[in-house]
């Protein structure tokens, strides 16, 4: 609340008044109300916000007080009062004073840039005044944030860019998540705080309306994806005798429901991943199937392999359908996962045929392999989260695999190889430096929301404490860590000379930098008593940021590293540990070796394969797919195609075009995968619209072969 | 031929077996290298294989190329020298 001071009266005689109360100042307060000068109030703030003694505060109190009677200024806002208190504390170097005494927010030139133009960093957020809204509380959450959740050395190495803090604005959150529908299934929804419950649903089209409700409220508890486990098999109760037209229309009210959702966070949809399933999980085979309003019907899971699969087929044939101008949906997010089981299960060979025919038309096909006894639930773009002994346990009571990971850290590897110069032993002595560091961050974050959490149902973050299962619905033994990196394929740049793609020795000590981060976060995790993991970083701006800090803090060098044109500002570093993506890869071989390294990312790894406008058959589709899951140890793959969206005539047309292949109008929007999801071109950042053109489409190489696609193995 | 990798982990216990076979090969003057899961190169290496468990072995070719691997078994020191002496 802004106050406002005014100057009444002669200044010659407010400094000859040595008593505050005779002097004829007045404090408006935003709420109208009219308030005497006090310099009390100075104290009375001091002594609450800081560890300022009482005579210390009334000597600076006195000093602000003669400042502002002897000045010339006419009006003087409240925040202004607090920084000339802030420059005593400086005087008297009491810097800790002076930053508890801290005032957080923007200035009015930025909010009001803010108003009229949007904010890149997130292409998932529309501008409007919600998107405003998220970007202002984000500033000054991000503040505090950096003033008190972190260290002052942890503050320091993510403003240098030694490291990113992913989600600062959302600080009082988690970041991804893994949920159950069974939850809801069984309690039906009953939120702290919520205005009315609801007994478990007997119907689908309930079951639904509760689940959107409830990933909403979830949404605005975490600050990344909300996933689910299992979607079709859980719902597969609900769904026995249902016509083929009642599941066709339960699919398409599913996935409307998820990609229209435009309130959640500042106007954009949820962010939902739907894992699918063919098969009936090993693990939910003997479950007890939960029904209509709650109860279990008497059978196990195994016996609702038909309803799961109609409701998987369903949903494909709405996304392949797209909306309602034919556009790809971009969320929710289909998530296949391909398993042994999945090649017993009777009909797979037609299911992959649609859901790869959907890859190819539309893109929206996630396809997650989960080989040997590995199963995972996934929680994002490509975060998963493997399941081991214990969840095979709750998996009999499957309301209670919930997971999260709490945050996201993720190191420059560039910037790390620039400060080792060229030097081995001081590249991988400041990868551990790095990698501790991101430990630390995660040590006083997961502090940070450990207090919230204790304050319980009538606290912050009352969802995630709420109990009705035994347990809090946030289960912070099960939460994971992330250490995510940008640019493996830069370091290796500069500290070798060569990219991965460019030899072999090049792309093994990627595997070496990447080993030993391995080997740091596993033993940090058994030190720590704390679940550290490896991820790639999504990095839809990371890239782009550590990138630009990098040009600013170690050119030249740099400027012949980074990727992108430095003369646009579309620069970057590439993601992860992905090869360069110019590199003129035959898309299977990009696969494989993009693959060795996912079995030391557990947390989840990715590879994309850019489509351009091609579109491929299904059955060359199947046959990657196959060839991917049998021959690589690659953990999953999307084929991205490009559409170009006409704004005049809503038609929608394949490949990037400046301009509508029906009407010709220029009022044009590209559409493609940024990291994660799909979304308009027009929300780019610069360094992902940098990497779009570098993006290597290889039209040819899924042409019809045969029945057998070469792959290398040597 | 190329080398003969063996990749071994500490708390495995059939990979003193493994090793045994490698200090026999070693002893006829085959080109045998050792790696342990635990430290980074021994990680690298066996991630470029697509090793995932202990113990495995890996003949290569001149060119670095996989010929033959046992992976997550202990093959017997005849089964291998039979597939060195063959190509």
């Amino acid at each position: 609340m802004a106050a406002v001071i005014e100057m009444r009266g002669d200044r010659q005689n407010l400094r000859e008044e040595a008593e505050t109360t005779d002097m004829a100042l007045f404090v408006r307060t935003s709420d109208g109300a009219m308030l005497g000068w006090d310099r009390q109030r100075i104290v009375d703030a001091l002594m609450r916000e800081t560890y300022v003694d009482f005579d210390t505060a009334r000597e600076i109190a006195r000093e602000v007080e003669e400042l502002i009677a002897t000045s010339r200024i006419k009006m003087i806002t409240s925040p202004l009062i607090r920084e000339l208190v802030d420059t005593k504390l400086v005087e008297r170097g009491l810097e800790q004073a002076r930053k508890m005494h801290t005032r957080l927010g923007m200035p009015l030139y930025d909010v009001d840039q803010l108003i009229l133009h949007p904010n890149k960093e997130n292409a998932n957020v529309p501008h409007g005044p919600e998107a405003t809204n998220l970007t202002l509380a984000e500033r000054i959450k991000k503040e505090y944030a950096l003033l008190t959740v972190f260290s002052q050395e942890i503050a320091d190495a993510h403003m240098r860019g030694d490291i990113h803090l992913h989600d600062l604005g959302f600080i009082d959150r988690p970041y991804c998540s893994g949920q159950s529908l069974e939850y809801i299934k069984r309690f039906g929804l009953s939120l702290p705080n919520s205005i009315a419950t609801a007994k478990p649903a007997k119907h689908p089209e309930v079951l639904l309306a509760h689940m959107v409700k409830f990933a909403a409220a979830l949404q605005s508890h975490f600050a990344g994806a909300i996933g689910w486990d299992s979607i079709n098999l859980f719902f597969a109760p609900y769904l026995v005798g249902m016509s083929v037209q009642e599941m066709e229309q339960l699919a398409q009210m599913m996935i409307f429901e998820f990609s229209q959702q435009a309130v959640a966070r500042g106007g954009q949809a949820i962010f939902t991943d739907l894992n699918l399933y063919w098969e009936i999980p090993k693990h939910f085979e003997n479950v007890p199937a939960i029904g209509p309003g709650g109860e279990f019907t008497g059978k196990t899971y195994s016996d609702y392999l038909k309803e799961s699969q109609r409701f998987a087929k369903a949903l494909f044939d709405v996304y392949q359908e797209g909306d309602g101008s034919g556009r790809p949906f971009f969320f929710p997010k289909p998530l296949v996962h391909i398993t042994e089981k999945f090649f017993q299960a009777p009909g797979h060979t037609d299911f992959l045929y649609h859901i790869c025919d959907v890859a190819s038309e539309k893109g929206n096909t996630y396809f997650v392999f989960d080989r040997g006894e590995t199963a995972k639930i996934s929680e994002c773009c490509r975060l998963s989260f493997k399941l081991d002994q214990t969840d095979l346990e709750d998996a009999k009571h499957p309301w209670k695999m919930r997971y999260c990971a709490l945050q996201n850290v993720t190191l420059n590897l560039p910037r790390i190889a620039y400060l080792a110069k060229g030097e081995d032993s001081k590249l991988f002595s400041k990868i551990s430096e790095f990698v501790e560091m991101a430990v630390k961050a995660h040590l006083e974050k997961k502090l940070f929301i450990e207090k919230l959490l204790s304050l319980g149902e009538k606290g912050p973050l009352a969802l995630l404490a709420m109990d009705r299962d035994g347990s809090p619905y946030l289960r912070m033994h099960r939460a994971s860590f992330l250490v995510g990196m940008v640019g493996l394929n830069e370091l290796v740049q500069i500290h070798t000379g060569q990219e991965m793609h460019q030899s072999k020795q090049a792309f093994k000590f990627g595997l070496k930098v990447i080993a030993h981060m391995k080997l740091l976060v596993d033993k940090f995790s058994q030190r720590c008593g704390m679940r550290f993991v490896l991820e790639q970083t999504p990095a839809e701006s990371t890239a782009y940021r550590f990138a630009k800090l990098d040009l600013k803090f170690h050119s030249p060098r740099s400027g012949h590293i980074v990727k992108g044109d430095i003369s646009k500002g579309e620069v970057y570093y590439t993601n992860s540990t992905y090869l360069n993506n110019a590199a003129v890869l035959n898309p299977i071989e990009r696969v494989r070796q993009e693959g060795l390294f996912h079995p030391l990312i557990e947390a989840g790894a990715l590879t994309h394969i850019w489509l351009g406008e091609a579109r491929p058959s299904k059955s060359s589709l199947a046959n990657f797919v196959i060839k991917t899951f049998q021959l690589t140890q690659n953990d999953q793959i999307a084929f991205s195609p490009e559409f170009t969206a006409c704004n005049r005539c809503h038609r929608t047309s394949r490949g990037l075009r400046p301009s509508c292949t029906y009407c010709g109008s220029g009022d044009v929007d590209g559409i493609t995968r940024i990291t994660g999801y799909f979304t308009k071109l027009s929300s780019w950042n610069k360094g992902k619209l940098g990497e779009l053109r570098d993006r290597y489409r290889d039209q040819t190489f899924l042409k019809e072969r045969g029945e057998r696609v070469a792959l290398e193995t040597g | 031929m190329g080398f003969i990798k063996i990749f071994t982990k500490a708390t495995c216990p059939k990979c003193p077996a493994v090793k045994e076979i490698g200090k026999e090969l070693r002893k006829e003057g085959l080109p045998v290298l050792n790696y342990d899961l635990d430290t980074i190169d021994g990680l690298a290496e066996a991630s470029f294989y697509s090793i995932r468990s202990a113990p495995s072995i890996v003949i290569e070719d001149e060119k670095e190329r996989e010929v033959i691997s046992w992976r997550g078994v202990v093959p017997t020191l005849q089964e291998v020298k039979q597939h060195l002496y063959k190509g």
